[in-house]
C-alpha cells in the first residue's frame, strides 16, 4: 500500500524560492486538499511530487523510495497525475490517449493486451467518456477532453492521484460527477489522491484532510475541519468567510462575503425589526452601505439573531422560543430611540412577537422615518387571527414608508449619499481613462475635492 | 462506427498494421522494378526480371541467362540498382528521421534537417568539394565522409549549445538549429562565392543526386540507417507519449530526457548519413511524416514504419522522373532529384492537407 512522504521540501525556479520547508504525510485512503490563493505554491509542490521540478533541498518518498532515484516507470505505476490544462499534438483518439495510460504497465515491445483495452474501457465508461472513444481528442470540448485525460490516470490503476486543479474546464454536473468517481477510488481502493482546489467548497465536500499554503509554506495543514476555519482563510486568501456544515450534505461549507468595502461617508444609523432570517441579508448589504444597524427584538436562536452576532450588530434579546416580554419591549424602544432610520422587514408575526409591531408603531409616533418591506403580503404571515394585519395597517396610516422589497428600501435610504458616489465615480473612470499626464492633472485640478 | 465495434477494431488493430505494411512493402517492390525499366536504354521486365534473379542465390541455377546481353547486365546492376537502391535507403532515412524530429518537437515544421545537420553537411561537404577532390578515404570519397562528419557535427554542436544542466528544452533546441543553421550556410555561400569551377559540384550536391552512387557509397552508410532506425523504432510508443507533452509523457512513465537524448541522437546519425550519400534532398523529411500521417493517422507505431517504406517509395518515384525527364538529352543533363522532391511533393501535400484539414492538427 502506498504512502508518500516529504520532507523539507524546497523548490526553486531558478534563483526564485517558490516552495519551502513543506513537510508532509500522507497514508493510504486519504484525500488532501491543497489549498491556497494563486501563486502560493500548489502546483509547484505537485509537480515537485510528479518528478517535473526536483527540488533543491528536502526529499519525497514513495513508500520509503527516493522519488527522483526510482525509474520513471516505476512511478507512473504508482502515481497518476491529471493536468490543468492538456493540449494533444496529434490527434489521437480518446481511446488511444487513455490506452497510453496504461504504457507503465507495458513493456517496450508490447501492443495493448486484451486487459490493457478492459481497463481502458473500465475507465472510460466511469469517466463517462466511452462514447466518444473514436473521436479526435482535439475535437472534444474542453470538459470532454479533460475526462479523458481523467479515464486516463484511472487506466494507470495509481496508488496516488494528483489532481491539479482539475475541474476547472467542467460544468457543475461533471464536476461531481467526477470527484465522486474518485472519492469512491479513494474509499474502496485506499489509494491516495492529493488535489488541488479553488473551490473551497468542493474541498470542503470530498477532501478527508487539507494544506493551506501561504506564500510557499504551509500555513496549515490537518484534518479538513481544522485547516478550513473562516481564521485560516482570511490570513491566507485575505477574505472574510463564514463557515458553517450544511445541514443536508453534512459538509462544511463556505460562504465568501464580498471584501469590506469601507464607506467614507458617515451614514446614519437603522434598526432592524426582522426575525426567522427576513433581516439577515439586509444586515449585510447595510453595513456595506456603510450604515450603523442595531436589530431587535429577537429571540436567541433566531436566524436573525445568529447572523447579528456574526455582524457583531448589537441587538436586543430575548430568551429562545419565548413571547417578547415587556423588559425586553422597552430595551428595544431604548435602542429604537438611538437609531436614525427603523426598517421593519417582512417577518411573520405570531403572538410572541407582536410586540415588534408595537414598537415600530413607537417609532412613527416618536417622529422616527420608518420603512416598510411589505414583500410578502400580510394576510399570509399574520398568525394572530387579524391582530396584526390591524396594526400593519395603522403603520400606514402612521406615516410608515412601504416598499416592495429590498432594493427598493436601499435606492430609498441611499438617494442623498448616492448621488455624492456615483459623481465620485464618474470622475474615477475619467481619470482612469485619460492616460497623459497632464490631462489628468488638468481634470484634477479642475475637478474640486 | 458503432461504440460497440470500437473494442473489435481496436483489437483487430495489430493485424491491420500489418496488412498496411505488406501493401506498402508490396508498393515498394513494385517500384523498385518499374524504376529499374526507367531509362534510356530499353530493357525488359523480363530481362531485368532475369538479370536480378541471376544475383540470388539458390534462384540463379533457375534462370537461364544466356539470352541477356552483358550490357544489360551491367546497366541494371551497375548503374540502375545501386542508384534505385540508394533512392530508396535514403529516402527510408529522411523520412524516419523526420517522423522523430516532428514527434519530439511537437512542431509541424520540423524536419530531418531541424538542428543543422543539413548546414553541417553542406559545409563538410563543399570544403571537400573545393578542396580535396579526388581523396579518398577508406575506399570512400572525400565528399562523403566531410559530409557525415560535418552533420554530425553541427548537431553536436546544436545539441550542446542548447543543454541547461540535464535537461534540453526543445524550444532552445529549434532556435539554436536555425542559428547554427544560418551561420553554416553563411560559410557555403562564401565557399560558393569562391569556388570557380567547382560551384557547379557544390550547387548539384546542395539540391542533391543520386549520380554515380556506387555500391560502396551505398555499404558505407547502410549500417548507420540501419542501426539507427530500427533502434528509434523501438521508441515509437514513446514517440506517441512525447505527444502529449513533455510533464505528461513523464507522467506515463517516460524518462523524457533520456528518450529525447536517444531519439535526436539516432535521427541525426540517420539524416547525416543519408545525406552523405545523396546530398540535401529535400522535402521528404518534412512532408512525407506528414503525407502518411494525414492518411493512415497519428500512432507511431504505425506511422514511424509506413512513413519510412513510403519515403522510400516516394524518392525512388521522384528519381525515375528524373531519369524519364532526362532521357531525353541522353546522358548529357543529369537533373538532381531534389528538384523533383519539391516540385511533386509540395503540390501534392497542398491538395491533401485540404482535402483534410479539418481533422488535422499538430
Amino acid at each position: 500500500m502506498a504512502k508518500l512522504n516529504l520532507d523539507g521540501v524546497e523548490c526553486r525556479y531558478g534563483s526564485v524560492t517558490v516552495l519551502e520547508e513543506v513537510s508532509l504525510s500522507v497514508k493510504e485512503g486519504d484525500f488532501v486538499g491543497i489549498l491556497g490563493p494563486n501563486g502560493s505554491g500548489k502546483t509547484t509542490l505537485l509537480k515537485s511530487i510528479s518528478r517535473i521540478l526536483k527540488p533543491y533541498r528536502g526529499t519525497i518518498l514513495l513508500n520509503e523510495a527516493d522519488i527522483y532515484t526510482l525509474r520513471s516507470v516505476d512511478v507512473a505505476k504508482q502515481l497518476a497525475v491529471v493536468p490543468q490544462d492538456s493540449n494533444i499534438g496529434f490527434s489521437f483518439a480518446a481511446l488511444d490517449v487513455v490506452l497510453m495510460g496504461r504504457n507503465p504497465h507495458m513493456s517496450r515491445f508490447q501492443m495493448e493486451s486484451s486487459k490493457d483495452m478492459a481497463v481502458a474501457k473500465k475507465a472510460m465508461v466511469l469517466t463517462n467518456t466511452w462514447q466518444f472513444a473514436e473521436r479526435p481528442i482535439n475535437e472534444l470540448s474542453g470538459g470532454e477532453r479533460q475526462r479523458v485525460i481523467i479515464a486516463r490516470a484511472l487506466a494507470q490503476e495509481p496508488k496516488i492521484l494528483l489532481l491539479d486543479e482539475p475541474l476547472t474546464h467542467l460544468d457543475i454536473v461533471n464536476q461531481l460527477e467526477i470527484m465522486d468517481i474518485v472519492k469512491e477510488l479513494c474509499v474502496k481502493e485506499k489509494i491516495i489522491v492529493l488535489a488541488v482546489f479553488h473551490d473551497l467548497n468542493l474541498a470542503a465536500r470530498y477532501c478527508i484532510s487539507a494544506i493551506m499554503l501561504k506564500k510557499g509554506k504551509i500555513f496549515a495543514a490537518g484534518g479538513l475541519t481544522e485547516v478550513l476555519t473562516s481564521e485560516n482563510i482570511k490570513s491566507v486568501f485575505n477574505v472574510d468567510t463564514i463557515v458553517q456544515r450544511h445541514l443536508v450534505s453534512n459538509s462544511i461549507f463556505v460562504i465568501p462575503l464580498s471584501p469590506q468595502k469601507t464607506s467614507k461617508y458617515k451614514k446614519c444609523s437603522v434598526h432592524l425589526i426582522c426575525g426567522a432570517g427576513t433581516g439577515t441579508a439586509l444586515m449585510r448589504v447595510l453595513l456595506d452601505e456603510g450604515y450603523s444597524v442595531t436589530a431587535g427584538v429577537l429571540n436567541v436562536l433566531d436566524t436573525d439573531f445568529e447572523t447579528a452576532q456574526f455582524l457583531k450588530i448589537p441587538v436586543t434579546t430575548e430568551a429562545p422560543f419565548s413571547p417578547i416580554t415587556e423588559k425586553a419591549h422597552k430595551a428595544n424602544l431604548a435602542m429604537i430611540s438611538k437609531a436614525s432610520t427603523v426598517v421593519l422587514t417582512s417577518v411573520p408575526f405570531g403572538y410572541g412577537n407582536l410586540q415588534n409591531l408595537a414598537a415600530a408603531s413607537a417609532a412613527l409616533e416618536r417622529g422616527i422615518p420608518t420603512f416598510v418591506v411589505d414583500e410578502v403580503p400580510i394576510e399570509k404571515r399574520d398568525f394572530t387571527e387579524g391582530k396584526a394585519k390591524a396594526m400593519f395597517s395603522d403603520l400606514r396610516n402612521k406615516g410608515a414608508e412601504f416598499v416592495k422589497n429590498q432594493n427598493e428600501l436601499l435606492s430609498l435610504l441611499n438617494v442623498s449619499v448616492e448621488n455624492l458616489k456615483t459623481a465620485k465615480e464618474e470622475r474615477d473612470r475619467i481619470l482612469n481613462h485619460l492616460k497623459p499626464e497632464e490631462t489628468r492633472k488638468e481634470i484634477e485640478e479642475e475637478t474640486p475635492g | 462506427m458503432s461504440v460497440e465495434e470500437v473494442e473489435s477494431t481496436y483489437s483487430r488493430r495489430t493485424s491491420r498494421w500489418k496488412f498496411i505494411l505488406g501493401l506498402l512493402v508490396f508498393a515498394l517492390f513494385v517500384t523498385v522494378l518499374i524504376s529499374l525499366n526507367v531509362g534510356y536504354a530499353q530493357i525488359s521486365f523480363d530481362k531485368i526480371l532475369a538479370i536480378i534473379s541471376k544475383e540470388i542465390p539458390f534462384l540463379n541455377s533457375l534462370v537461364d541467362s544466356s539470352w541477356i546481353l552483358p550490357k544489360d547486365s551491367a546497366i541494371i546492376l551497375q548503374i540502375r540498382l545501386p542508384r534505385i537502391i540508394a533512392g530508396v535507403i535514403v529516402g527510408a532515412a529522411l523520412a524516419a528521421s523526420g517522423v522523430v524530429y516532428q514527434g519530439v518537437f511537437k512542431n509541424p515544421m520540423a524536419d530531418s534537417y531541424v538542428l543543422g545537420v543539413s548546414a553541417g553537411a553542406a559545409v563538410g561537404a563543399s570544403f571537400s568539394l573545393l578542396f580535396g577532390t579526388g581523396v579518398v578515404i577508406f575506399g570512400l570519397r572525400i565528399v562523403q565522409v566531410a559530409a557525415f562528419i560535418g552533420a554530425l557535427s553541427a548537431m553536436f554542436i546544436v545539441y550542446n549549445i542548447s543543454r541547461v544542466g540535464a535537461r534540453v528544452p526543445v524550444t532552445t533546441l529549434l532556435l539554436c538549429g536555425i542559428a547554427v543553421n544560418f551561420f553554416l550556410y553563411s560559410i557555403v555561400a562564401l565557399l560558393e562565392v569562391i569556388a570557380g569551377d567547382e560551384l557547379h559540384a557544390i550547387v548539384f550536391w546542395l539540391i542533391g543526386g543520386f549520380s554515380n552512387v556506387l555500391w560502396s557509397d551505398i555499404w558505407a552508410v547502410l549500417p548507420f540507417i540501419i542501426i539507427g532506425t530500427v533502434a528509434s523504432y523501438f521508441y515509437a510508443r514513446d514517440l506517441n507519449l512525447l505527444a502529449l507533452g513533455e510533464d505528461q509523457a513523464q507522467h506515463l512513465g517516460v524518462n523524457v530526457e533520456r528518450a529525447k537524448q536517444i531519439l535526436l541522437v539516432l535521427a541525426s546519425m540517420v539524416t547525416a548519413a543519408a545525406v552523405s550519400l545523396s546530398g540535401l534532398v529535400g522535402f521528404v523529411g518534412l512532408m512525407v511524416p506528414h503525407i502518411t500521417r494525414l492518411v493512415i493517422g497519428p500512432d507511431h507505431r504505425i506511422l514511424f514504419p509506413a512513413s519510412t517504406i513510403v519515403g522510400a517509395i516516394f524518392l525512388v518515384i521522384c528519381d525515375a522522373i528524373a531519369r524519364v525527364v532526362a532521357t531525353p538529352f541522353a546522358s548529357t543533363l543529369e537533373l538532381p532529384v531534389g528538384i523533383i522532391t519539391m516540385l511533386a511533393g509540395a503540390p501534392f501535400f497542398i491538395i491533401l492537407f485540404r482535402k483534410k484539414k479539418q481533422s488535422y492538427a499538430l
